[in-house]
């Protein structure tokens, strides 16, 4: 090879510490290296010509830079040496600077040689280098959307509108989820119905979106602009062109049902041939096969004889239909908490004990002068019920109840003053645009709210429910009697999110919500590209928050699509074909699905595929590796990083993940913190790319001790990287022991970037921990040339 | 005891306290007490004795937060530190002395007869050498001379 090395003085924040000339001419001797240069800026317009022009004169295929972190420049130099015609991936930076001269300013002897080091170890590396070419995808307009509630309805609708073709799925026999069961929606107060049917048959009527209601989703293969989607629509058991919606068939249907689950909350009975709502979309009835009489007994047969459209198949079959698309939208929203589970209120057992979504379809019931019971004179609120509270393993605030609370007591209290409307609470949180100012309103209707959590309920023989509390503000507890106790139940994450999450592999936070990829930057990204998720399926929230996330997605969908192409960095996994026998192992440990056994052999999905090395570590044949930090290159770097290491110097090899530990090592460069000049910190996507089999092999070629640093996993771009990690140091330690060994020479940590003293801490303590232990006997690290981890 | 720095003030655990319900006590201001720091204000409280140890709030607590317990080691520390009611430190003389916490009366007897069981129950009183391991059992476990302390 021909290498150009060029070192960099940084206006003196190098030199003022770093005998540049000693490092040039170090430089200059290494095998391979053609030219070594020195320039007082090398980012600066003289330092980049020089580069390219040495490029072509000296007939150079890979270059070096020694300055400051590639944190900062190593983009720069990468188009510098493509200008000249170089792969961008034929170059490599030392980093002599945040690592080396600004930590080690007190020591220029020992910076010096550290620095050297750091130079050899890039040229080694850069020596295994490959040129690489990202590859790229050509997306198209079409978009699923799973989940018709307003999350996917708006998100429907702004991407059709923008020219995309929508296919959007829900489950339901109708679109409109929770939505379409509200009163009316706080703190405005606008009729929920009235504001969301408008928007339902803009779906229904768009050319560019494609309804598939009473759907599911069975498979999803591919990657973005490769989406191979299978869909199973569900027989209604009515044809929906010749449906009219007369009805005829639900007044003639002899089976009245009751669920819960239903539109009216089991308040109301409807029909086994039904049509869910007034404003339903499709607007067409639907056979519910549990309760048919048809399908349950055999008999009956009624709507078909009465239907005058000739309408009713008793004979449809399920459906399945594969559909290609290019991004994938998640928004199945939620399910409200199952209230049986506190069975101190006694819903399911005592019958005026109702939840919120039956008391908002009591109001509406009652607006319509149809209400379907009598709700008496004395109303309670109970709230947090399956909120808060670690009982039932739901910590978190569900967000909406307070709202929901305050509307829907003061609309009870306006309707009649007379009734008594109490609302127990641990706190009110009014947090949004509006919501104080509701809040007071309720307190000026007359609605009391009494601050203290309800203990429990009792039934008394006629019906009434006499309610356990503390008046937490007085202190005094009491005893409470009223005809009827809402529970304002909590949000959940319902089967429908459960099983699209694992299907398309997004990972969960504690409360059991969709993940995004970021907290505050990519709210609604996950960590695949090109499947979006929007809406309560991430989370609780308002309508709102729930409108403005859907816009999100479909912008962020958008944003992709637009493009036309999507380019994929070639840093991804590789299987070396004739050394993998297709055992699979790497298919099971890969957490982005981004691995298939195909003709006997793994292949890699490389639109997946996110670089993590997990697969590197748990294959047995060392079969796979991922481009640019395979082993033998990180290996090449141990190497570099050992091979000057004096009698009486230790080393104390720093793997660090380049999303958190690399930049914190920067971080503590700027703070200029010194820390023990042993380190030499070698950067890596992820920890995980450190094999066991690595760390043995450092160890034997002269390495006192290991730190891995990685990402706080919450942090981090990679699914389970630190478990990864924690099993590949665990496998070393064991290694160690049995050849006598100290383990506790290798170790982790999970970092994040503002971790300044810790890492410092981490590095010094592994340092001293080394001057303490004594250098390892030259046959025990001999002997791990035959191990095995 | 550290569970208690996560309480929320919600009062389930008083809404909830059977106790409570006739007498001062609110587990919740125990709770509160203790994370403040008021010492005096739990231990020299004669609520902290009204607890029945149900173990109802503990169990209803949102928070997890392990309430009974913390009264039981509440009314150790006051012990320890002099809190002892009188009517208690009766009580456990009753017990090192007779085997019995109450004096076994008449009416007692009386009742037990009605009911068809044996007129003396088949505790000390039936079994008189027992007495000898209860004694033998309050010196070991330090109970007799920690109420003998107390006396005063
Ligand atoms: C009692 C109550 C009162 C409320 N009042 C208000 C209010 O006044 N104001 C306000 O702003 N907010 C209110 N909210 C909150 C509001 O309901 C939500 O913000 C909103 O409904 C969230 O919409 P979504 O589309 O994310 O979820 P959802 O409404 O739950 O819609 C999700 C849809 O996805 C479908 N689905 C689920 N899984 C699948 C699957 N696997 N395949 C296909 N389809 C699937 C479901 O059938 C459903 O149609 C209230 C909530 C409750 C519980
Ligand atoms: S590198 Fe990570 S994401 Fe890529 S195939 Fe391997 S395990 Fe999967
Ligand atoms: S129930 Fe638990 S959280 Fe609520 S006041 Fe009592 S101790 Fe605190």
């Amino acid at each position: 090879m021909r290498i150009g090395v060029y070192v960099c003085h940084c206006g003196g924040n190098i030199s003022e510490v770093v005998d540049i000339k000693e490092v040039v001419s170090f430089a200059g001797k290494l095998p391979d290296v053609v030219v070594a240069r020195d320039n007082e800026h090398m980012c600066s317009e003289i330092g980049q010509q020089m580069v390219i022009n040495n490029i072509s004169e000296h007939k150079l295929d890979g270059v070096v830079i020694a300055a400051c972190s590639p944190q900062f420049h190593e983009e720069t130099f990468r188009q510098v040496v493509s200008k000249a015609g170089l792969n961008p991936y034929m170059f490599e930076m030392a980093n002599i600077r945040e690592h080396c001269s600004w930590v080690h300013a007190s020591e220029p002897k020992i910076a010096t040689e550290k620095a050297k080091e750091l130079v050899a170890m890039a040229v080694a590396k850069l020596k295994l280098n490959e040129p690489l070419v990202k590859k790229s995808i050509s997306l198209g307009n079409r978009v699923l959307i799973i989940g018709g509630g307003i999350a996917g309805i708006q998100a429907a609708l702004d991407l059709a509108d923008s020219g995309f073709h929508v296919y959007l799925v829900e489950k339901e026999p109708s679109i409109g989820g929770h939505m379409a069961q509200l009163s009316r929606t706080f703190p405005t107060e606008d009729c929920s119905a009235c504001i969301l049917a408008p928007k339902m048959a803009d779906v229904a009527a768009h050319p560019n979106i494609t309804l598939y209601a009473y759907s599911e989703v069975k498979n999803v293969r591919g990657y973005l602009g490769n989406y191979e989607v299978t869909i199973v629509k569900k027989p209604r058991y009515v044809n929906m062109d010749k449906c009219i919606a007369c009805g005829i068939c639900a007044e003639k249907c002899p089976v009245k049902v009751i669920d819960v689950n239903d539109f009216e909350a089991g308040l109301i009975p409807r029909k086994a041939i039904y049509i869910p709502h007034e404003f339903a979309v499709p607007h067409k009835y639907v056979i519910d096969e549990k309760n048919c009489l048809y399908f349950t007994k055999g008999v009956c047969r009624v709507c078909e004889k009465f239907c005058p459209h000739k309408a009713i198949e008793f004979d449809q079959k399920s459906v399945e239909e594969t559909l290609k698309v290019d991004t994938i939208i998640v928004a199945t929203g939620y399910e409200i908490f199952d209230a049986r589970k506190k069975e101190m209120y006694g819903y399911g057992r005592f019958e005026n004990v109702l939840t919120a979504l039956q008391m908002e379809r009591i109001i509406v019931n009652i607006v319509k002068g149809n209400p379907p019971r009598d709700i008496g004179k004395r109303i309670a609120f109970i709230q947090c019920v399956g909120s808060r509270d670690e009982q039932i393993d739901r910590l978190n605030c569900s967000r909406v109840c307070c709202m929901y609370a305050i509307k829907l007591s003061q609309l009870l209290k306006r309707m009649n003053p007379e009734r008594e409307v109490c609302v127990f609470y641990i706190d009110i949180r009014a947090y949004g645009k509006g919501f104080e100012e509701y809040y007071l309103r309720a307190q000026e209707t007359g609605v009391r709210f009494i601050r203290g959590r309800v203990a429990e309920i009792y039934e008394k023989p006629d019906k009434k429910l006499v309610l356990r509390v503390e008046d937490t503000l007085t202190g005094d507890p009491y005893e409470m009697e009223f005809d009827t106790v809402e529970l304002s139940v909590g949000m959940v994450p319902g089967e429908g999110t459960n099983k699209v999450a694992e299907l398309l592999k997004i990972p969960k936070s504690p409360d059991g919500f969709l993940q995004e990829a970021h907290p505050k930057f990519r709210p609604v990204d996950t960590l695949t590209d090109g499947i979006f998720i929007c809406g309560c399926a991430q989370g609780p929230k308002d309508i709102p928050d729930t409108v403005a996330q859907a816009s999100a997605a479909a912008a962020r969908a958008i944003r992709l699509m637009n493009k036309k192409k999507y380019e994929i960095e070639p840093t991804k996994a590789m299987v070396i074909e004739n050394l993998c026998d297709g055992c699979g192992i790497c298919v099971e440990h890969c957490a982005a699905g981004a691995i298939e056994i195909s003709g006997g052999v793994a292949k890699v999905i490389e639109a997946l595929c996110r670089g993590c090395g997990r697969c590197v570590a748990y294959c047995p044949r060392e079969a796979i590796v991922v481009r640019h930090y395979t082993p033998s290159q990180i290996l090449a770097e141990i190497e570099a990083a050992l091979s000057n290491k004096q009698k009486g110097e230790s080393r104390v090899l720093v793997f660090a993940d380049y999303t958190c530990t690399y930049r914190l090592a920067d971080s503590v460069g700027t703070s200029r913190m010194p820390y023990t000049a042993s380190a030499r910190i070698i950067r890596v996507p992820s920890g995980a790319l450190v094999t066991p089999q690595l760390m043995l092999k450092a160890f034997e070629l002269g390495a006192d001790a290991i730190l891995i640093g990685e990402c706080e996993q919450k942090s981090s771009p990679f699914l389970n990287s630190v478990e990864c990690i924690s099993d590949n140091v665990e496998r070393v330690r064991k290694v160690l022991k049995e050849k006598g060994i100290e383990p506790e020479r290798v170790k982790y940590a999970e970092f994040v970037t503002v971790m300044l003293s810790r890492f410092v801490k981490e590095v010094n303590s592994l340092s001293e921990l080394t001057s303490r232990l004594g250098e390892i006997p030259a046959e025990k690290r001999k002997a791990l040339s035959t191990a095995k981890a | 005891m550290k569970t208690l720095y996560a309480c929320i003030q919600c009062g389930t655990c008083s809404g909830s306290c059977p106790a409570g319900r006739y007498t001062n006590l609110r587990t919740r201001l125990i709770v509160r007490n203790i994370q403040l720091g008021l010492r005096e204000n739990v231990l020299g409280s004669d609520d902290l004795w009204a607890c029945t140890t149900c173990y109802t709030c503990q169990e209803r607590c949102p928070r997890n937060i392990m309430i009974t317990d913390i009264v039981r080691v509440a009314r150790n520390i006051a012990f320890e530190e002099g809190h002892a009611k009188k009517p208690h430190l009766y009580v456990a003389h009753m017990f090192i002395n007779t085997g019995h916490s109450i004096k076994f009366a008449d009416e007692h007897r009386k009742l037990r007869e009605s009911v068809n069981v044996s007129s003396v129950p088949p505790t000390v009183l039936s079994y008189p050498e027992a007495m000898e391991e209860i004694s033998k059992l309050t010196e070991l476990s330090g109970f007799k001379k920690k109420v003998l302390e107390r006396e005063g």
